[in-house]
C-alpha cells in the first residue's frame, strides 16, 4: 500500500492551484453564474493548451494519457476554485464514452477537437421524470432510411446550449425490460430541430431544457450497439458520480480550511472563537467528513484506473460526500455567522454548489440503493 | 498511489482466517474487542484458550524483538492480525500487549526479560490502573500516592474502571510521587496478589462484571518494579494514549461483523411473504451504515499506512475513534429497530434472534465513545496542536 501522490500528481495539483487562483477569481465565478454561456472561452483554450481537457485521452487523439486518479486530482482543484464551465460535461459525460465505445472514425472526428478545446460535449440523459433509471428513458428514436429521427424533451442537460455534440439517450425498441431497447446517439448540437433553454438554478450552473423536434441523426452516429445502451449509461453515471465527488471534495477541503482560518482570526469575548471548545469540536467533526471523503474518493478512483470493479466504492463515495459536503458547508456557515451568509463572502458559493453536487448523477439515496444491492440485499 | 495489500500480507490474512475458522466454535457470533466480554463465565475459558493459542502461534507481539519472544515482523502484519481478530470477534487478546509495548520503550533490560516473554507465550494477563474516581478524562489528576522508602514504594489510594483486573496477575499503576500535576507521576508494575490490595468488581449496564475497583492500602512495591524514571510517568502516559491509536478501527471492524449478521437476517426473515431485505427503508438504512463503515475502514487503512511511514497519527486515530464509536452506536440502534420486539430479548431466551448480540451491543456501544478516551477528548486532539492547530485561548 502506498497512499502518497506520485510526483506528477503533486505537480498537477500544485500547478492547477496556482493557475486557478490566478485565472479563476471569485468575481469571475459570480459573473459566470449570470453569463449566458457560463464559461470563459479564452480560459477554456488556455486549459486545453495546458493539456487539462485532453488529460485522460490517449496521446494519439491529442490527449495526455493520464489516469482517472489524475483526473480526480485536477477536479479537486477545480472544485476548490469553483471553476465554472463544461469540463465534466465535455470530458466525462461526452469524451470518455466516445473513447470507450466509439468507432475509430467517431474518435478521430471528435476527440482531437475536444483535446484542443475546440469542441464541447455533453450527455442528454434525464427527462422530465428527473430520474436516472432506465424506465425514465421515454423519448423515441425511429429509424428512417439512413437516419434515426428523434423527438421529445430532455431536461437537466448540462451545458447543452454550448455543446457541439450531444450524446442523446433514446428508446429504439420496446422490450420486456426497460433496460433493453435503449440506444446512444452522437447528435450534432447545431442540428435542425434542436433548441435549448437554460434553466436558472441554485448554483448558477447551466442545466438546459433540450427540445428535439424531428432531429435527424445518421445511423453512423450511433455510439456503441443499438438497443444495448443501458449498460453504457450505468458506467457513465459511475464516472460522472466519481468526477463530481472529486469536485465536491475540493470544495469541502477549501471550506474546512477557510473556516479554520476564520476561527483563528475572529475575536469575540476577547479571544479567537477557535479557542472555544464547541467551535473546535464542530471543526473536528467537519475534518472527519472531509478526510474520510478524501481517502474514499482516491480509493475508488484508483480502482477505476486499475480496472478493478468498483461500483460499490463509487457509490460509497458519492453516497457519503453528497451528505458530508452539505454538512461541512452548513456547519461552516454557523461558524462564520452573518458574514458568511452574504453575497460578499465566498462561503455561500460553496453552500449552493454542495446542494447542486449532491443531486448530480445520483443523490445519497440513489447511491445507497446501489450499495444495498452490492451488500446482497 | 496503490491501495493493494502485498501478496505476503494477503497470504498472512488468509492464514489468520484459516486459523480462526479452526479455533473458534462453528456458530461463533463474536464478542466486542477489548477485555469486557471475557468476564462472562461462558466466554472466559475460550478467551484463555485463544490467548494461549495465539501465543503458541507466535502472534502475540509480532513486532517485538525475538529475544523477548517476538517475531520482529512488520507493523502491517500485526495490524492484519488484530483487524481480523476484531472482525471475527475473537476474545483473548489481552491488555498485556500494550503493557509489553511500554516495557519495551521504557523498561530496563531486567523488566523486559522478566515480564515480556510470559506475555508473548499468552500465559499472563494484565490490567491497567490509570483511571481514578477523580481522574477520568483529566488523567493527570491521579491521586493514588506512592511514597519512596528504603527498599520499596508504598502505595495508597484507589483505581477504578480497571477492566479485567480480577483475572489479571499484574496491573500497571499510575501513581503520584510529587505534587506537580504533570511532572509528578510515576508508573509501577504491581503484583495484584500483594498484601494490602482489595478488589471489587463493578457490574456494567450490559450485566457483565468487567470493571474492577482496586484499593491500595500500604501496598509495598519493590523498587525494581518502577517503570521508567521516578516522576517520569508523563512520558509513559502519553505513549500509552498513542497506543490506543487503533481502537477506533477495531470498533469499526467489529461493527462490520454485526452489519453482516444483520444483512443475513434481513435476507432470511420474511414479512408478508417478502424478505425484509426487499423493504426500501431497511435497504436504505443498512446501506447508510455500510457506507459509514466503509469510509471508516478507508480512514483506518490510511492511518495504518501513515503509521508505517512514521507520520504523525494523532489526528487520524482520533478521527477514527470518534467516527467509529458513533457508527457502532447508530448500528446498534438500527439492529434493535430491525429486530423489533425480538431486539431487547436476553441471550438466554429460546426466542432470541442473532444470539442476543444486538441487545448486548445496544448497551455495550454506549461505552465505545468513552473507552480509550472520550469522543470529546478525541475531538480536542483533532482540533489541537497536532491536528487543526486551533488556539488554546
Amino acid at each position: 500500500m502506498d497512499l502518497s501522490f506520485s510526483e506528477e500528481q503533486e505537480m498537477l495539483w500544485k500547478s492547477a492551484r496556482d493557475f486557478l487562483a490566478n485565472k479563476c477569481p471569485k468575481t469571475m465565478v459570480r459573473e459566470m453564474e449570470e453569463d449566458e454561456k457560463g464559461y470563459v472561452p479564452e480560459l477554456w483554450k488556455e486549459m486545453a493548451d495546458l493539456g487539462w481537457i485532453g488529460l485522460p485521452f490517449p496521446e494519439k487523439y491529442g490527449g495526455g494519457g493520464f489516469s482517472f486518479l489524475d483526473l480526480v486530482v485536477l477536479l479537486e482543484e477545480m472544485g476548490r476554485a469553483c471553476l465554472p464551465g463544461p469540463f465534466i460535461s465535455t470530458v466525462v459525460l461526452g469524451g470518455l464514452p466516445i473513447l470507450e465505445w466509439g468507432t475509430e472514425e467517431q474518435k478521430q472526428n471528435i476527440l482531437p477537437q475536444v483535446c484542443e478545446g475546440k469542441a464541447i460535449l455533453t450527455l442528454a440523459l434525464t427527462e422530465p421524470s428527473a430520474r436516472y433509471d432506465a424506465a425514465s428513458i421515454q423519448i423515441k428514436a425511429t429509424p428512417e432510411g439512413d437516419n434515426y429521427v428523434i423527438s421529445g424533451t430532455k431536461l437537466f442537460v448540462h451545458d447543452a446550449h454550448i455543446a457541439d455534440s450531444i450524446i442523446v439517450v433514446a428508446r429504439t425498441a420496446e422490450k420486456a425490460s426497460p433496460e433493453e431497447g435503449i440506444t446512444l446517439f452522437i447528435v450534432d448540437g447545431k442540428s435542425p430541430g434542436i433548441s435549448t433553454f437554460v434553466l436558472r438554478t441554485i448554483a448558477g450552473d447551466k442545466q438546459c431544457e433540450l427540445t428535439m423536434d424531428k432531429v435527424k441523426v445518421p445511423k453512423a452516429n450511433i455510439l456503441g450497439k443499438v438497443d444495448q445502451g443501458w449498460g453504457m449509461i450505468k458506467k457513465i453515471v459511475e464516472w460522472a458520480a466519481l468526477a463530481k465527488s472529486a469536485e465536491m471534495m475540493g470544495g469541502a477541503q477549501q471550506v474546512l480550511e477557510m473556516t479554520i482560518d476564520y476561527a483563528k482570526e475572529r475575536v469575540q469575548f476577547d479571544r479567537p472563537i477557535g479557542s472555544f471548545q464547541i467551535i473546535q469540536h464542530y471543526l473536528a467533526d467537519m475534518s472527519i467528513d472531509v478526510d474520510s471523503s478524501r481517502v474514499s474518493l482516491h480509493k475508488a478512483a484508483w480502482m477505476l484506473g486499475e480496472g478493478i470493479p468498483c461500483t460499490k466504492e463509487i457509490s460509497v463515495i458519492k453516497g457519503w460526500i453528497s451528505e458530508a459536503y452539505r454538512r461541512v458547508t452548513a456547519q461552516a456557515h454557523q461558524i462564520h455567522g452573518a458574514i458568511g451568509f452574504t453575497k460578499d463572502h465566498d462561503l455561500e458559493l460553496y453552500f449552493r454548489r454542495a446542494k447542486a453536487g449532491e443531486l448530480f448523477f445520483g443523490d445519497a439515496d440513489f447511491h445507497r440503493e446501489i450499495v444495498a444491492q452490492q451488500l446482497g440485499l | 498511489m496503490d491501495f493493494r495489500f502485498t501478496e505476503e500480507e494477503e497470504a498472512f490474512r488468509k492464514e489468520v482466517q484459516d486459523f480462526l475458522r479452526k479455533s473458534l466454535p462453528p456458530d461463533w457470533l463474536g464478542v466486542d474487542p477489548g477485555p469486557e466480554e471475557e468476564s462472562r463465565e461462558e466466554v472466559y475459558p475460550l478467551a484463555l484458550e485463544m490467548w494461549r493459542n495465539l501465543g503458541a502461534k507466535g502472534w502475540i507481539g509480532l513486532t517485538w524483538p525475538k529475544e523477548y519472544g517476538g517475531q520482529e515482523a512488520s507493523l502491517w502484519k500485526e495490524m492484519t492480525l488484530l483487524q481480523e481478530l476484531a472482525y471475527r470477534g475473537v476474545p483473548g487478546m489481552d491488555l498485556a500487549i500494550a503493557q509489553a509495548d511500554l516495557f519495551l520503550n521504557f523498561g530496563p533490560e531486567e523488566q523486559k526479560r522478566r515480564f515480556i516473554p510470559p506475555i508473548a507465550r499468552g500465559e499472563v494477563k494484565w490490567a491497567i490502573g490509570m483511571s481514578e474516581p477523580n481522574a477520568g478524562s483529566d488523567t493527570f489528576a491521579v491521586q493514588l500516592r506512592a511514597v519512596e522508602e528504603e527498599d520499596c514504594f508504598v502505595l495508597n489510594g484507589q483505581k477504578i474502571w480497571s477492566s479485567g483486573a480480577h483475572h489479571a496477575k499484574y496491573q500497571v499503576v499510575y501513581a503520584r510521587t510529587d505534587p506537580d500535576k504533570h511532572l509528578g507521576l510515576s508508573v509501577f508494575i504491581v503484583d495484584l496478589e500483594s498484601p494490602g490490595i482489595t478488589m471489587r468488581q463493578i457490574t456494567q449496564m450490559t450485566g457483565i462484571p468487567a470493571f474492577c475497583e482496586v484499593f491500595f492500602d500500604n501496598v509495598r512495591v519493590p523498587k525494581e518494579n518502577l517503570l521508567g524514571e521516578k516522576n517520569g510517568g508523563w512520558q509513559i502516559l502519553l505513549h500509552a494514549f498513542g497506543a490506543e491509536r487503533t481502537y477506533g478501527l477495531f470498533i469499526i471492524y467489529n461493527a462490520k461483523r454485526y452489519l453482516e449478521q444483520l444483512v443475513q437476517y434481513c435476507r432470511e426473515t420474511y414479512v408478508n411473504g417478502q424478505p425484509l431485505a426487499k423493504d426500501p427503508l431497511i435497504r436504505n438504512r443498512l446501506a447508510q451504515i455500510a457506507i459509514e463503515i466503509e469510509v471508516g475502514l478507508n480512514l483506518g487503512h490510511e492511518l495504518n499506512w501513515m503509521a508505517t511511514q512514521g507520520m504523525p497519527t494523532v489526528k487520524a486515530s482520533s478521527q477514527i475513534k470518534v467516527h467509529g464509536a458513533a457508527v457502532a452506536q447508530r448500528m446498534a440502534n438500527l439492529g434493535q429497530q430491525i429486530l423489533g420486539l425480538y431486539g431487547p430479548l436476553n441471550e438466554d431466551s429460546k426466542w432470541v434472534k442473532l444470539g442476543g448480540r444486538f441487545r448486548h451491543t445496544y448497551l455495550s456501544a454506549v461505552a465505545f465513545s468513552m473507552a480509550g478516551g472520550t469522543s470529546e477528548t478525541s475531538r480536542n486532539h483533532i482540533a489541537g496542536r497536532f491536528g487543526l492547530g486551533l488556539p488554546r485561548k
